[in-house]
């Protein structure tokens, strides 16, 4: 017995000692990394000048129905009657027919103002973050439809599943006070 | 197992309705779970399966809408269809988010009536007897480390294994100088080389003597198949021409070290691109135009506007066909490359006719990655592609504009209106300036740090001169020399265009000429090869006869002479360098 | 009609020529003069107001608080899994399993390597909350507030006992997992715990096909062998076991004394009673000392071998990095091993970055791989080399116990002892007395 207690003793010691490092060693990463920390917690959000519109954000989000959707920047919009980002590339007509829509889920309407300016505007229940109008937008109008996560819907996970899709590397962490990343007039 | 005595008395006629009632419980609500998400897993499938293919039916009915924009019939079934598909897809959206509550819910309900059934069975706790738990104890010890330890190895070999198979591809050392910037000393790989300025560095000394007839100083001559006026190119080991007459497009191979014709491979016809009838004259040929290869292909442009890439091993990677150019004497410009961008300067009849245009193209794919449209006549001369003022730039010259693009996009980056006339002649950079030619009338010096119109801005200086119609001048940064058809050779101060002298030489001149370790390198149509010190002034050092008439302007590469005649390719050098 | 649209579509897309592809308009601001119309602005939702992050941090205090109370003062295995299905339904259905302190593993890796992020305070807590708890209680965390383990502890209904041996080389493979988790997190390149996470997929209701299928298995494993992640893939849990071994107090079987009845023995589903440990005779006792003289040696051996094999392992590794396997794609496509470009290529291609560059910076990668590979690699030896020494250790063990490491905190086994009744006034002190 007196073996043992001995034992016991040493391992106790060492038990202890153990333990008052593994304290100290946890409060000292606590207070290293508080010193590091952020005022702000962080969501991710799409660079609109790098994203591509390749279609990834509507297919790879955990939600059945992505965060991601579509925005449009007014103030760069140029108010076209023929908007590369509403109309196919070979529209029939010039009207709102389905047949002549980019959109495949309608979810952009056209509201004429005055000649020749049209307004466009996106319902975001529609929306699926498919980016085809951005593509069109981009390609041959002004660029003022942009693809952006949504933070009424968002999880924030800790990976999000597209940017790790993404292939230009358009998604960014940025603080969680001003989550979004807007499309603003340039002036070369 | 917990115990080994089936206790049935643990359920007693009491407990026995409970019992029955959990596992109805249990069964009830594992065959709703199972229902419904067989239900999520079928729309799951649809949404995947039948679904997909109706939108492939949309897209292809979309098109023949677009084809027929009139019927009216069409647009109608194109819109039912098109709001069945958008109605299915918020139906199984909500579905989806509906059938996975319900399975949620049934769950719920299915794991309480589990757990309920399981506390109906569970058992009293019966040790065995007769059990020595040191040896027990010892064996499994014994038994773990081994585990433990073969765990260890298994984790080691499976990870060798993986290190084996799977690995980064890209070069992990240094690089081996075979990237889409070219550029190397060891490569002569478009016309008149880097920046086609057909200036040569070679740190010992370039050959300057060697005899056709006698074969001195030859190191090997072979036969080209098809003849044409473009340059040869060079990529270390390999020497590449193209050549071509009106039924056929080639591009050959040769090794650089033994002459020996490696590969030559077929340009096919394309159909609509040759549908008008090709008339070049007989001075330009079918295959005037330099090839381009950026290590890994070789690019070749023909006279009736076919453009074809080879890999090294002759396969040709693709080919597309430009359209047959309007050109007075037969398309001449050479190709450029600029990473992974094939340039083309595509000039053609007069400036009102709205045709020129630079096209950049996919050197993986042959796509048509940009073109910019250009307010220019027919020109002859090459594009050359630069960095200057902080960015990359290819210079175009043509009438009446010299025009500088952004080769990543084909933006204009600035334009001078000070050339005119039929040009052949390429611009060459000297560092401070770019200097063009208009035939017979005059020498342009422009910079390139400008935007936009820098006629009035950026043009250095723009002298009177007698300037060549086909031969491209050479610069050592001070001085440019100018060789006219007739053998008029001039030197002008690059600083303000001034004269300094004037030569005048036996011969004729297709070729343009070279600046080989500071010498002048000039080639005639005779085959001769004229080579003096420009040090203080013109001052003849050797004459090297060929013996077969050249056209081509001759490339340098691994401190040899490659000149194309009109029946072979010659390599010139001395051999102790192999 | 058509045809001028087409023109006019082709002469856009001619006279883009002048680039823009940054925002330059092609097309005037509009002007309208006859409405007055005014431009409106995108419609924005407002920031993310996520005040329950902090709530949870408050909830998982209490939670732990109220774990440590019930396993080690109430000893009530009905009040822990009630506060186990709360857990499930707080941490898991409604906060939806996302930030949990297995994933903040990978923040606070990121957040010391990388000077750029910051951890969130809330994801420190939740690393750090259930490490303090188990460095007092031992392993409460576990049993009543982690909803992974409360999803496997349900469905463990017919469990089996697993044997010691198998257990021991299985958990191997949570160490690797650990291992890489924190390389890939500290060069920047996945977060794999939550890539991997099985059970994510049902908290959202949606995920990943494969991740589904995934959770379903390991469920459906789960019925049979209990808790199969927390055991043999939790990297957290790894951490725990080692803090648990020293924690001030432990989950005891009985309350008082062990009186060796052996009711217990087969009472956790997750077989972490281990039986007192019995005499060794002369001859082994000598045998297991010069073994484990022989196994001290081997560690520095296995900590180097396993070094090194990191090291080996960094061409694999890094191919989990996005930039080198750009820079795979951009080599392959330029060597012409492979015939198209795909969208990262071309995007890249369109930086304007030279493509030696790529290289240059993606060779860096793969060294801060070999780097890591080193330390990882290197730790994983030190792993194996001290998991044989703790094999080849007599423990002093007098009583039946609950394995330090190992044990859950389910509170399963406390009903099966004697003692246990006789507290609970169950039993009459009598049968507790020889």
């Amino acid at each position: 017995m007196a073996e043992d207690s001995k034992r016991s003793g040493r391992r106790g010691f060492l038990r202890d000692g153990l333990w008052g490092a593994v304290v100290a060693g946890i409060g000292g990463l606590g207070g290293f990394l508080l010193r590091k920390n952020s005022k702000d917690d962080t969501v991710w959000q799409i660079d609109p000048y790098t994203c591509i519109a390749c279609g990834n954000c509507a297919t790879h989000c955990v939600l059945e129905d992505s965060a991601v959707k579509c925005v449009h920047a007014y103030a760069v919009c140029g108010y076209c009657r023929i908007c590369f980002g509403f109309f196919g590339p070979e529209p029939a007509n010039i009207d709102t027919g389905a047949e002549n829509q980019l959109c495949p889920t309608g979810a952009i309407s056209r509201t004429f103002i005055e000649d020749p300016y049209y307004e466009y505007s996106i319902d975001e229940e529609l929306c699926n973050g498919c980016g085809k109008c951005v593509k069109g937008c981009n390609a041959f109008g002004n660029g003022s439809l942009f693809l952006q996560v949504r933070h009424d819907r968002c999880v924030n996970c800790n990976e999000c599943s597209i940017a790790v899709a993404c292939p230009t590397g358009a998604f960014r962490r940025v603080s969680a006070k001003e989550p979004y990343i807007v499309k603003s007039v340039r002036h070369a | 197992m917990v115990g080994s005595v089936d206790n049935n008395s643990v359920e007693g006629n009491a407990g026995d309705v409970f019992y029955r009632t959990a596992v109805r419980t249990a069964v009830l609500s594992g065959l709703f779970c199972l229902i419904v998400g067989g239900f999520l897993i079928y729309n799951y499938v649809m949404r995947t399966g039948a679904d997909e293919r109706r939108v492939n039916e949309l897209d292809e009915l979309k098109v023949e809408v677009q084809n027929k924009p009139d019927d009216e019939q069409l647009i109608a079934r194109f819109r039912k269809l098109d709001l069945q598909v958008r109605k299915t897809r918020v139906r199984r959206l909500d579905f989806s988010r509906r059938g996975g509550y319900l399975l949620f819910g049934g769950a719920i309900v299915f794991f309480a009536g589990l757990l309920w059934v399981v506390s109906f069975r569970r058992k009293v706790a019966y040790p065995k007897g007769g059990i020595d738990y040191d040896e027990i104890q010892i064996r499994e010890s014994a038994l773990s480390r081994r585990s433990v330890g073969v765990g260890a190895i298994g984790l080691a070999v499976a990870g060798l294994l993986l290190a084996i198979t799977i690995g980064p591809e890209f070069p992990t050392g240094a690089s081996d100088g075979l990237t889409l910037s070219g550029g190397l000393v060891e490569t002569w790989s478009s016309f008149r080389g880097l920046g086609g300025s057909g200036v040569y560095e070679w740190k010992d000394e370039v050959s300057s003597s060697w005899n056709g007839k006698s074969g001195e100083g030859i190191i090997w001559k072979s036969e080209v198949s098809l003849s044409g006026y473009g340059s040869p190119i060079v990529w270390k080991d390999r020497v590449f021409v193209s050549g071509a007459d009106a039924n056929s497009r080639e591009v050959y191979c040769f090794d650089a070290v033994s002459g020996e014709r490696l590969w030559a491979s077929v340009l096919p016809k394309i159909a609509e691109a040759n549908a008008v009838e090709l008339e070049v004259m007989e001075d330009t040929g079918y295959a005037a135009s330099t090839m381009v290869s950026d290590g890994r292909r070789v690019c070749a442009i023909f006279a009736n506007g076919n453009v074809g890439c080879f890999n090294f091993e002759g396969k040709r990677l693709w080919s597309v066909g430009l359209g047959v150019p309007d050109s007075t004497y037969g398309y001449a410009s050479s190709l450029a490359i600029y990473r992974n961008i094939l340039l083309i300067q595509y000039d053609q009849s007069y400036a009102d006719a709205g045709k020129s245009v630079i096209k950049g193209l996919n050197v993986l794919t042959g796509d048509i990655l940009w073109q910019t449209p250009r307010p220019v006549s027919s020109s002859w001369c090459s594009p050359i592609v630069i960095k200057a003022a902080g960015r990359e730039q290819v210079i175009t010259c043509s009438d009446p504009l010299m025009i500088a693009y952004d080769p990543n996009n084909g933006a204009e980056l600035w334009r001078a209106d000070c050339l005119g006339g039929e040009i052949a002649s390429s611009p060459i950079y000297t560092g401070e300036v770019v200097i063009g030619l208009e035939p017979y009338t005059k020498l342009v010096g422009v910079r390139p740090d400008g935007h936009g119109d820098v006629t009035k801005t950026h043009v250095a200086w723009s002298v009177d001169a007698g300037a060549p119609d086909i031969c491209s001048p050479v610069s050592n940064g001070e001085l440019v020399f100018l060789l006219t058809t007739d053998g008029t050779l001039s030197c002008f101060k690059v600083s303000d265009g001034s004269a300094v002298w004037e030569h005048q030489l036996k011969g004729d001149f297709k070729a343009s000429p070279s600046l080989v370790n500071g010498r002048l390198y000039i080639l005639s149509e005779q085959g001769v090869m004229i080579i003096a010190d420009i040090s203080a002034g013109f001052s003849e050092l050797a004459q090297c006869a060929l013996g077969e008439r050249c056209y081509a302007s001759p490339a340098f590469a691994d401190g040899r002479i490659y000149i194309r005649g009109v029946k072979n390719l010659y390599c010139i050098g001395s051999d102790s360098k192999r | 009609m058509r045809r001028f649209l087409i023109f006019m579509y082709f002469s856009t897309f001619l006279s883009v020529g002048a680039g823009a592809v940054l925002g330059a308009e092609r097309f005037p601001p509009p002007e309208f003069v006859e409405t007055h119309h005014q431009i409106p602005s995108p419609t924005l939702p407002g920031p993310r107001v996520d005040v329950y992050e902090y709530l949870d941090v408050v909830v998982l205090a209490a939670a732990l608080c109220l774990s440590s109370y019930l396993v080690l003062k109430r000893r009530s295995r009905k009040w822990i899994l009630g506060l186990m299905l709360f857990s499930l339904g707080y941490f898991g259905f409604w906060r939806q399993g996302c930030v949990c302190p297995i994933g903040a593993i990978q923040n606070v890796t990121l957040s010391l390597f990388d000077s750029d992020y910051a951890i969130p305070l809330t994801a420190l807590l939740f690393f750090l909350l259930p490490l303090l708890f188990t460095l007092f209680f031992g392993r409460t965390f576990c049993a009543a507030v982690c909803p992974l383990g409360a999803m496997q502890d349900l469905v463990a209904l017919k469990p089996m006992k697993v044997a010691r041996w198998l257990e021991s080389g299985l958990r191997l493979l949570a160490w690797v997992y650990l291992g890489s988790a924190v390389l890939f997190a500290a060069t920047g390149s996945a977060f794999v715990i939550c890539r991997y996470d099985p059970f994510v997929a049902f908290f959202r209701f949606s995920g990943s096909v494969n991740m589904i299928v995934v959770g379903l298995c390991l469920l459906g494993v789960g019925v049979f062998i209990g808790r199969p992640y927390c055991r043999f893939l939790c990297p957290y849990g790894l951490i725990l076991r080692q803090i648990s071994r020293i924690s001030k107090w432990r989950v005891t079987i009985t309350p008082d004394e062990c009186i060796k009845c052996r009711l217990c023995e087969d009472s956790c589903p997750y077989g972490a009673i281990r039986e007192p440990s019995g005499q060794w005779d002369r001859e082994y006792y000598v045998k297991s000392k010069k073994r484990l003289g022989i196994l001290i040696c081997l560690v520095p051996v296995l900590v180097f071998l396993g070094g090194l094999g990191g090291w080996l392992l960094r061409g694999v590794t890094s191919e989990v990095n996005s930039r080198v396997r750009l820079a795979d794609r951009i080599y392959m496509e330029e060597t012409g091993q492979v015939e198209d470009t795909i969208d990262a290529s071309d995007a890249f291609r369109s930086t304007g970055v030279k493509a030696e560059v790529l290289y240059e910076e993606s060779a860096g990668i793969v060294d801060s791989f070999g780097r890591g590979g080193w330390f990882v690699g290197g730790f994983l030896g030190l792993v194996v080399g001290l998991k044989l020494i703790g094999l080849s250790v007599k423990r002093g063990r007098s009583d039946y116990e609950a394995e330090r490491a190992s044990c859950v905190a389910c509170g399963r086994c406390f009903e099966y002892c004697p003692r246990e009744q006789v507290r609970l006034k169950n039993l009459r002190e009598a049968v507790g007395k020889a």
